[in-house]
């Protein structure tokens, strides 16, 4: 009997021995995580055709690049309040957030309120497949047809995909180059090219030093420059209540 | 097993203890993503204390429109687990003292973590989990997981099922020694 209590006692210290160092392995986890999220230099990397895990720091929205002429900008360039998303075709958060903004922007667009600028963020880790290829062929209509068949051809994209790399590029490419009335030839032949492939990679790294780690991923800017991050498809109520306090920021 | 369950959470205490850890649990989760939105908004900002307020209490809508069906099931699952985990370890350290649960808070600690990582996974990316891959230069790892990383929201509900179940089972063992 007495010597079953012993056995009994050794395995308990077994078990208590390797459950403290996993308990510690974990915590130490746990904290570490949190200290890594809290502190805004969290290191992202990306991963891309070209670059295998490349690390660069996040920085802060700041560092968002100056919206230009080279930009995608629906609604008054001047607008007190720019909101620009970094975004990625295949994303179903995007394709959701697409219909918010759309809203917010018949709300505040035609006021002159508030601009939206569109940035290409493809995950590669997540939309290997077709995540640059959309992200290229937007760019191609874009110096093709012009600005405003780009915003038709994004908003037709996420109304027509599935998402998270399901979409059967060969079917649905064709119908929504025929919707907008483009030469198919032309933007494929533009795709292959790789002339947009620089320019992907410059949103891509420009998100990550904003401080991007998923899509989308948007920055209000006020009037006087302050900036506002703001991560993943966050409701109407909300985007249109950051935009008020944005409005107020001058 | 579940009549200590319902034994436990009769009495109030317990239920306030696990409510209150359920709901501290959610708001992380459903703020995560936005941690800097919200400090910026709070101490940057000229927006008043109502429009402080509404705008983050607006964020508790992103369960609905920043998470699919399954991450928003399974992040609720481990809010609601995780409170119950944390009444039954009180429970139990208060009904015996000097006692040890051992693999139960092991197991409790991990599954949070873990639902901590398919939380970052919801929404299209991969706010913890891809940093911390990155340290380990693993975020590769991300293209091979079929669920692109909610894998992990899946371990975490388990692994807090698992832990619900081994302490409930240690507040059934008898009082007294087994010689």
């Amino acid at each position: 009997m007495e010597d079953q209590t012993e056995y009994k006692d050794t395995k308990d210290n077994i078990k208590n021995d390797i459950t403290i160092p996993a308990a510690i392995i974990i915590a130490g986890l746990l904290i570490s995580g949190a200290v890594i999220y809290t502190n805004v230099n969290t290191q992202t990397t990306t991963t891309n055709t070209t670059q295998q895990g490349v690390v660069q720091k996040t920085g802060s929205t700041d560092d968002v690049r100056p919206v230009d002429s080279n930009d995608h900008i629906l609604g008054n360039p001047d607008a007190p309040v720019v909101i620009v998303e970094y975004s990625d075709f295949e994303c179903p958060f995007c394709k959701r957030f697409q219909g918010t903004m759309n809203q917010i922007m018949k709300e505040y667009g035609e006021s002159g309120k508030v601009a939206w600028v569109y940035r290409q963020f493809p995950l590669d880790q997540l939309h290997p497949k077709n995540g640059r290829k959309v992200a290229a062929t937007s760019e191609c209509v874009s110096e093709l047809a012009g600005n405003k068949v780009f915003w038709q051809f994004a908003n037709r994209f996420f109304e027509l995909t599935p998402s998270n790399d399901n979409t059967d590029l060969t079917t649905v490419l064709p119908k929504i180059y025929k919707d907008i009335g483009i030469d198919q030839k032309k933007v494929e032949k533009c795709v292959s090219s790789g002339k947009y492939d620089v320019h992907i990679q410059d949103d891509i790294d420009n998100a990550i030093k904003t401080g991007g780690r998923g899509t989308p991923w948007s920055i209000v800017i006020s009037k006087s420059g302050k900036t506002f991050p703001l991560s993943g498809s966050q409701p109407y109520t909300t985007v249109k209540q950051l935009i008020e306090i944005a409005l107020k920021e001058k | 097993m579940f009549t200590t369950l319902i034994q436990i959470f009769s009495q109030v205490r317990y239920t306030v203890i696990a409510v209150i850890t359920s709901a501290v649990v959610f708001t992380f989760a459903v703020w995560l993503p936005n941690f800097r939105l919200i400090i910026e908004i709070l101490f940057n900002s000229s927006a008043s204390s109502v429009e402080k307020t509404n705008i983050i209490l607006s964020l508790f809508k992103s369960i609905q429109t920043n998470f699919s069906v399954v991450s928003a099931s399974y992040t609720i699952a481990i809010a609601v687990l995780f409170g119950i985990n944390t009444a039954l370890i009180i429970y139990y350290i208060r009904s015996r003292q000097n006692s040890k649960l051992g693999s139960g808070t092991t197991l409790s600690a991990g599954g949070l973590v873990s639902g901590i990582f398919g939380i970052g996974c919801a929404s299209c990316g991969t706010f913890v989990i891809g940093s911390l891959l990155s340290i380990f230069g693993a975020s590769v790892l991300l293209t091979y997981l079929p669920f692109g990383g909610e894998e992990f929201g899946f371990l975490g509900v388990a692994l807090l099922i698992y832990s619900s179940y081994l302490i409930l089972k240690k507040i059934n063992e008898p009082l007294v020694c087994n010689e």
